[in-house]
Order: C-alpha cells, then sequence, then structure tokens
C-alpha cells in the first residue's frame, strides 16, 4: 500500500446519483486488483474525519506518455461523497492504497459468474476486465457471465457493461423483473462437466446473504465483497469487523476481505 | 538551533514528546509500509488482556461530527499471543513501547504485568482504567479514586517499568481520580480516553452501534481533552500525556501549553497515516520560532 495525491482525471456522472471517478496512479504504488479498494480524505477539514472506501472499478496501466490511471464508481449519498462530487478534474486528494483482499481467479473447471447489485457492480467490471483480457484463461468452457441488478430502469449506469449482461430491475422496468438473486436461482447455467460454478458478487447486505445461501445451497464456490463501517482501512482499529460463520469471533473487512469466501461470514446481519 | 525534544516518564527518556496512542495503531506492523515508528517517541500497544478477546458484536464504529464512536471491546489476542506473536517485533523498535494493559479484575491486570514481566523487553505500561465499552473493568475502575490507587499500586509493587495510569473524562473531577493515581505509585497519567456517546439511526429507530453506546474520539472531544489536562496537570506532580482530538501541531501544542509533557495521536492516524510525524514536525518549528529550547519548558508558558 502507499499514499499519494492522485490528480482527479475524470469525475462524471454515470447515472442519477451514481458518478465514476478517474484517479491518475502513483508510479511506486503497487497495480490494484478486482476486489482491492482504496480510500480517499475529501476534505482537509475535520467534518467528514474519516477517509472513505471505494472499490476499484478498473485499472489502465501507463501507455506511452499517459499514465496509470485507477477508478471507482460511486454513489452520492451523504457529506464525504456529495464533497468528492464537486471534486473537479485537476484537483488532487489525498488517496491511501491499494487495499484488502481480492477476488480469487477462477480455478480450471470453475464457470465465472459474476453478481452485482447497485453500486457493488464496480468492482464486478473490473473483474470481468481482467477475466476477459486474460487470453490464458485457466477456464475451459463456457465464458463468464455477468448479472447486474438495479431497482429500476431510471438508475442503469451509463457505462460500457460486458457484452451478454443479464440485467435485471427490481421493478420490472428493464430486463429481468426481480433481482440478481432470483435471476440466478432460476437461470444460472448448469456447471461445466466435471466443475463448478464460482459466483463473485457485491451489492446490498441482504443481497450478499441471499448470495451465500444460495451458493450455498447449490454447491458453488462463492467469493463476496463485503461492505462496513471503516476508520483506519489497513487492519488496525478492529472496527470493520464481521462475524465469522463458525462462531469464532469477527474478520476485518478491511484487510482480511473485503473479499471472502461466502461460507466464512456470518451474513445473517447485514442489511 | 534544534530544539531538545526528549521528555521523561518515570526513569524512561522518550527521543520526543509524540506517541501514537492505544487502539488507533495496532501493534505496529499495520503502518509499518507507511511511516517510519522509530522517529516517534513513544507507540501503545491497542491494548492487552489475559484472555484472547473477539471483540464486541457489529456495528462497531460511527462517524460523528469531526469525529467518531467506537465500540471495538479491546478485541485484542491475548497476553500469551501477544508475547509469542507481537512482542518480538515490538521489542525491535527504536521508540519506547508502552503495552497498553486492561483487565475486567484487578487480578486480571496484575497477571497480565506479571506474564509481561516475565517475557521483558518493554519499556512501559499504560493501564487502560476507562475503556468505556466493556461490561466488567474499564470504566468501572477508572471513575473510582481508591480503586484506581489500589490497583496502581498493586501494579507498582510488580514492576519497575514506568507506569502510565489511562483516565477517562467520564468523571466529575478527573484531578481527584489523576492524584489517586499517583498517590498509587503511578509515573504518569495520560488523558483523556474516549467520552462515552450514542448515535441513533432514526429510520430504523436503533442505534447506530450494536452495542448502543461506544466511545467518542476525534477533533469534535479536543476542548474537553485540554481541559482535563489543564485540571490533571495543576493537581499532581507527575507528567501528564496528553489524547484527544489531536490532527496538528497547533492542536498538540494546546495540550503542552495546558500542562501535558507529552502528547498521543489516536484517531488523527486514520485520518492520515503521518499525522504523527507532521505534529512533531510542526512542534519543532513552532519552539524555533518561539525561540523554546526545550518541549519540557512549554509547559509553564501559558498565561492565565
Amino acid at each position: 500500500m502507499k499514499q499519494f495525491d492522485a490528480e482527479i482525471l475524470e469525475n462524471r456522472a454515470v447515472a442519477d446519483s451514481w458518478r465514476e471517478l478517474v484517479l491518475s496512479w502513483d508510479k511506486a504504488a503497487p497495480e490494484p486488483l478486482p476486489g482491492q479498494f482504496l480510500t480517499l480524505r475529501v476534505s482537509q477539514f475535520s467534518d467528514p474525519l474519516l477517509r472513505r472506501p471505494f472499490a476499484f472499478s478498473g485499472f489502465q496501466r501507463a501507455v506511452g506518455a499517459e499514465p496509470a490511471r485507477a477508478s471507482v464508481v460511486y454513489q452520492v449519498r451523504g457529506g464525504a461523497t456529495r464533497l468528492l462530487f464537486q471534486l473537479a478534474p485537476g484537483s488532487r486528494v489525498d488517496t491511501l492504497a491499494p487495499l484488502g483482499s481480492c477476488f480469487p481467479q477462477p480455478v480450471p473447471g470453475e464457470t465465472a459468474v459474476l453478481a452485482g447489485g447497485g453500486i457493488g457492480l464496480g468492482p464486478l467490471l473490473f473483474l470481468a476486465d481482467t477475466l476477459s483480457a486474460a487470453d490464458e484463461l485457466p477456464t475451459e468452457g463456457p465464458p463468464p457471465l455477468f448479472v447486474f441488478g438495479v431497482r429500476g430502469a431510471a438508475l442503469l449506469p451509463a457505462i460500457a457493461l460486458p457484452p451478454g449482461t443479464a440485467l435485471c430491475t427490481d421493478d420490472g422496468s428493464s430486463g429481468f423483473h426481480g433481482t440478481v438473486v432470483d435471476y440466478l436461482a432460476r437461470n444460472a447455467p448448469p456447471p461445466p462437466k466435471g466443475g463448478r460454478l464460482h459466483l463473485y458478487g457485491c451489492g446490498p447486505g441482504p443481497m450478499l446473504a441471499a448470495l451465500a445461501a444460495l451458493a450455498a445451497d447449490r454447491g458453488w464456490a462463492a467469493s463476496l465483497s463485503a461492505e462496513q463501517w471503516m476508520a483506519c482501512g489497513v487492519g488496525a482499529c478492529m472496527g470493520c469487523a464481521l462475524p465469522r460463520a463458525d462462531g469464532k469471533g469477527y474478520l476485518r473487512a478491511c484487510t482480511d476481505g473485503p473479499v471472502f469466501e461466502a461460507a466464512d461470514i456470518d451474513w445473517s446481519g447485514r442489511s | 538551533m534544534t530544539p531538545d525534544m526528549r521528555v521523561k516518564i518515570g526513569s524512561l527518556e522518550l527521543a520526543n514528546p509524540v506517541g501514537l496512542a492505544s487502539g488507533t495503531f495496532g501493534y505496529g506492523s499495520e503502518y509499518e509500509e507507511l511511516v517510519d515508528i522509530d522517529t516517534l517517541g513513544a507507540l501503545f500497544t491497542k491494548a492487552v488482556t489475559l484472555a484472547p478477546r473477539s471483540g464486541n458484536a457489529t456495528p462497531r464504529i460511527v462517524e460523528t461530527p469531526s469525529g467518531m464512536l467506537n465500540s471495538i471491546g479491546l478485541a485484542n489476542p491475548g497476553v500469551d499471543a501477544f508475547i509469542a506473536d507481537k512482542l518480538p517485533a515490538l521489542r525491535a523498535m527504536r521508540c519506547a513501547v508502552f503495552v497498553n494493559v486492561a483487565g475486567a479484575t484487578e487480578e486480571e491486570y496484575l497477571e497480565v504485568v506479571e506474564r509481561l514481566e516475565t517475557a521483558g523487553g518493554i519499556d512501559g505500561y499504560e493501564i487502560n482504567v476507562s475503556c468505556p465499552n466493556v461490561r466488567h473493568g474499564g470504566l468501572a475502575f477508572g471513575t473510582d479514586p481508591a480503586q484506581v490507587e489500589r490497583l496502581t499500586r498493586s501494579l507498582r509493587d510488580r514492576t519497575r517499568c514506568p507506569l502510565v495510569v489511562k483516565l477517562t473524562p467520564n468523571v466529575t473531577d478527573i484531578a481527584t481520580i489523576a492524584k489517586a493515581a499517583e498517590t498509587g505509585g503511578a509515573d504518569a497519567v495520560s488523558c483523556v480516553n474516549t467520552l462515552v456517546g450514542m448515535v441513533i439511526d432514526v429510520r430504523r429507530r436503533r442505534p447506530a452501534l450494536a452495542m448502543g453506546t461506544g466511545g467518542l474520539s476525534g477533533p469534535a472531544i479536543r476542548p474537553v481533552g485540554v481541559a482535563c489536562c489543564f485540571k490533571a496537570s495543576r493537581a499532581v506532580r507527575i507528567p501528564v500525556i496528553g489524547i484527544g482530538g489531536i490532527t496538528c501541531a497547533d492542536d498538540a501544542l494546546q495540550y503542552l501549553l495546558a500542562g501535558a509533557i507529552a502528547v498521543q495521536v489516536g484517531t488523527g492516524t486514520f485520518v492520515d497515516p503521518r499525522c504523527a510525524h507532521m505534529v512533531l514536525s510542526g512542534i519543532e518549528l513552532w519552539m524555533q520560532e518561539q525561540g523554546i529550547a526545550k518541549v519540557g519548558d512549554i509547559a509553564g508558558l501559558l498565561e492565565v
């Protein structure tokens, strides 16, 4: 991890309250991986006080004179994200990255199923990018399935989704009428011969709980990215703890996660 | 002229008066990729208890105006695992390392210190009698002068290392508690730990934290901490270490002028991991500008 002042290259609206932020990437910082996150200090003052975590939605290596750049998709929903919204291209923001665990690559015999709910889309876009870029992809058989859900068509972001994305809306205004979980319960592809599905998920707490239950029921591998309030982001404060499934204490969303094997976490309290 | 930044806690000399507060810097390793801990005065570890503690139910933290509430519940691996897994790296640090000790009973505090004494290589202890987030011990000790004095005396009998007693602001008169620690044989008091606070999520009609209440920290509590240091430093002869909402050198200087001889940066590290270093360099710069040769002299400069 490294702390650096990133230059804001883009900060554009992609849906009603959603925005995509593109930051210049410090050469000395390790490249981020899908599932990892950064924290930003959005105010030089004391309110809002804490750094805010955001999952990477993409990363581009430097090309010629073009510096490397990382992106996140965020939702304007409180004081800190309103301040972030106001940061114009050319300004700089105190960045700490990359942090946390990443999505494990599918192993041979696994078909990847990527399930994003709402603003949880970001890290799965990044994962889809890396899966499609990996010509040496170990999996044979069907390409990854990408499923994305929002409350209604009005919230659909102006972001290129992977080809063949199954779109779900809670209100039926576009695509499949129902949640991502409903969709997968009915339409998940059969496992490849001799293999299994590997579910990758990010979204609201109840969705993660439902995905974990579905994966357990169907015998899928499942890697889920959890969201939790965080103070330090580096494992020191123990504030972002999530209960372990085996009842033996807690795991930290920031350093043990944010990506967990679904079976490791007790998702029942997520709301 | 380079100012003399050294301060003394009991028999121990710190290279400078800026430390990292317990519970905000883990056991040192979490931030080592980002900052050079060796150039600071002291690290106060996350609390260590006799048995491992997994901590409180979640959510454990919530942001508040210019602050945050936490209810971690002294999550730690227990003293034996601390000695085996954390202490070797802490011993190698060049800054002073104070192990923060907590317990539910007096016997537990004593047992933890005895095991740490046997392990050796520790520069000092900070006795946590002020955690607001545990059912037993913690605040129950720290709000009662008789218990603070007795516990401090019992610990004093078991170690020659500097003993710092960490005080709670959740009392009517912190001077009384500071005096009790001094009478019991403490080498210093640190103040303040967090203030008890509560945030309610009105839409869900329940507390934001699983435990209901938590400890408030950050710039929001700084005036409370400065006032506590002012009162405590006038009540005792032993040094006072200032804690509470320090984010820059001016914040730290308020504590030093109020009577503290050293400070700890806590929540400020979460906001910017470089915070303690910026505090230290800022204090040096201020001393040079003001023509102050020794950091220990700042305490006498307040005009009231």
